[in-house]
């Protein structure tokens, strides 16, 4: 009785810096859904534009840059790292995965050329957690507030966006790119853009983090990908993705959901090097389930993805 | 209105299954004709409407739609020009969108899109109004994902979104094939009225002598990348399903000869 009394007492202690962390972190998984499920184009590109996003911002911060400023550079990069990810698909039509692959793989190495070193302390420099008044800056509460804020933004332009002529043509490539093209719309720039836009997210994600923890480091986008596909298959389990609204919040609740998640398997005892085994199986187990609730036979086709 | 001049494509060039796909073909079609495109499997039916739509690059000869030279233009831009009704009814539809959006997507075609709202009260009521047309209850469906609807349903679907705004050109990839016979009779009903009342100019492929016979005003048989054979004016309501035919085995008994 003890044990879960203790257990649940640590979880709730940290349940604010957990959702803090979580509200940042949604951006990647927004990064990682719009190529996913907008665009059909399955995207690795955010394991590396969210350390791109950092180390930018990190060193903007350490050169005497504003927050703000370190932000907008760091998003502009993030931008452009999706767009070579989707050129490298179009241009000469490798397949998404080996094209996020490789993006990801130089990435490190230019987040390293940017920083110049592996990991850079920016204790003590202005943050826009800063800027909250009533909160003691450095606390989850202005954290939250800002993040919490922001991600309120996205959502709603993102939602008015996909509705309208634009944000339709830009559906229409992820569901039927063939179509798309015959209906007018030019698939390359929305893809370009599309895949660009997810990346930027990314990175913005980034470099919100490094503000949040002070420092930058090379190695912060490890495993973040798949932290992120685990944290959108519990948003999709939850508010669904049948329309656009519910695709668009899924990526939200789901890293609201899933950090609070781990923040409790870890407050229950279990080891930190576990977590990505766990995080694998049930990322696995949530891709696996349509054809698991068949009885027998192969998963059933889905639709083609973009090779 | 559509003009192929002296088109030329060859696939696998300089290998040993080279295959000459259009053989300098010239055709044109004058404005508001109706073309019937018959011709055997790998005559170039399907090599021609690419070539016209654009996602087939010829290695030479040129193609102009209402005077303008497109050859050069990709797809997309082409498509403000023309509009295309596949074979498979899974082609020329978005799945995972509903039948409004679908309907909004082509109703855009030819015009810039804005970052104004997409779906709008009036835009619904007039997707409404053009599907009730077809008589298979899709006006009362405007937000049922496409990929719930029946290949008939979705094909039909096709017809109406290629056939609004009244493209320059029609291009129809044996729209009928893969349906059922009544379903096909709706779809084929339903083109014929579209074509005569706005009066487009359209190109058909089919491998249904009866309807090359019944609609149209002329008939384009292709063979071997060029044209082999055209019937128009008063030869072409005289022409019967035994006519087209014997042009057909003439060229089968010479490829039984060949080979």
């Amino acid at each position: 009785m003890s044990f879960i009394q203790e257990v649940l007492t640590s979880f709730v202690a940290i349940i604010p810096v957990t959702l803090a962390q979580s509200l940042i972190l949604a951006f990647v998984v927004l990064g990682i859904m719009i190529p996913f499920r907008m665009l059909n184009f399955p995207d690795l590109t955010s394991e590396g534009a969210f350390p791109l996003g950092g180390c930018v911002c990190g060193v903007l911060l350490a050169a005497g840059a504003s927050p703000l400023t370190a932000i907008a550079v760091a998003i502009a990069a993030g931008f452009v790292a999706g767009c070579c990810t989707a050129f490298i698909h179009l241009r000469f039509r490798i397949h998404t995965l080996l094209a996020g692959i490789l993006m990801m793989t130089m990435l490190y190495s230019i987040n390293l050329r940017i920083m110049g070193k592996s990991n850079l302390s920016v204790f003590g420099s202005p943050t826009v957690f800063d800027w909250v008044p009533f909160a003691r800056p450095g606390f989850p509460a202005s954290k939250i507030v800002v993040a919490g804020l922001l991600a309120l933004l996205v959502f709603t332009v993102l939602y008015m966006f996909f509705r309208t002529e634009k944000g339709t043509a830009v559906r229409a490539v992820g569901a039927n790119p063939d179509m798309a093209e015959a209906q007018g719309i030019n698939v390359w720039a929305a893809t370009i853009g599309g895949v660009g836009l997810a990346s930027a997210f990314s990175a913005s994600s980034g470099a919100l983090m490094v503000q949040s923890q002070g420092f930058a480091d090379v190695n912060m986008g490890l495993g973040i990908l798949i932290n992120g596909l685990a944290a959108l298959m519990i948003g999709e389990a939850v508010v669904g993705k049948q329309t656009v609204w519910r695709q668009l919040l899924a990526p939200f609740a789901g890293a609201i959901i899933y950090y609070q998640l781990v923040s409790f398997c870890l407050a229950a005892g279990m080891p930190p090097p576990d977590l990505k085994l766990a995080t694998g199986l049930f990322v696995l187990a949530m891709l696996a389930l349509p054809s698991l609730k068949r009885s027998r036979g192969p998963a059933p086709a889905r639709e083609a993805i973009r090779e | 209105m559509l003009e192929i001049r002296s088109a030329r494509k060859v696939f696998y060039k300089g290998q040993a299954d080279e295959k000459v796909a259009l053989d300098g073909l010239n055709l044109s079609l004058a404005t508001g004709e109706f073309g019937i495109v018959i011709g055997s499997n790998g005559a170039g039916k399907s090599s021609m409407l690419n070539a016209i739509s654009g996602s087939l690059i010829l290695d030479s000869g040129r193609i102009l739609i209402n005077g303008t030279d497109v050859t050069d233009m990709p797809v997309y831009k082409r498509a403000t020009k023309l509009a295309r009704v596949f074979q498979d009814p899974m082609r020329g539809t978005a799945a995972s969108m509903t039948v409004a959006e679908n309907m909004l997507l082509a109703d855009l075609r030819s015009h810039k899109r804005t970052l104004r709202q997409g779906l709008n009260a009036a835009r619904r009521a007039s997707y409404k109004e053009r599907l009730s047309i077809l008589g298979l209850g899709l006006e009362n469906r405007l937000d049922t994902r496409v990929d719930l609807l029946s290949g008939g349903q979705r094909q039909s679907l096709s017809l109406i979104m290629a056939v609004g705004g009244s493209p320059d050109l029609l291009l129809l990839d044996e729209h009928t094939a893969a349906l059922d016979p009544r379903t096909a009779d709706i779809v084929m009903k339903a083109t014929v009225r579209a074509v005569n009342a706005l009066k487009l100019t359209t190109l058909m492929v089919t491998h249904n002598m009866q309807h090359a016979v019944d609609y149209g005003s002329r008939v384009i048989m292709l063979d071997a990348g060029r044209v082999r054979l055209e019937v128009t004016g008063e030869e072409k309501s005289a022409v019967t399903v035994a006519d087209l035919i014997g042009h057909f085995s003439v060229k089968t008994d010479r490829m039984l000869l060949a080979s």
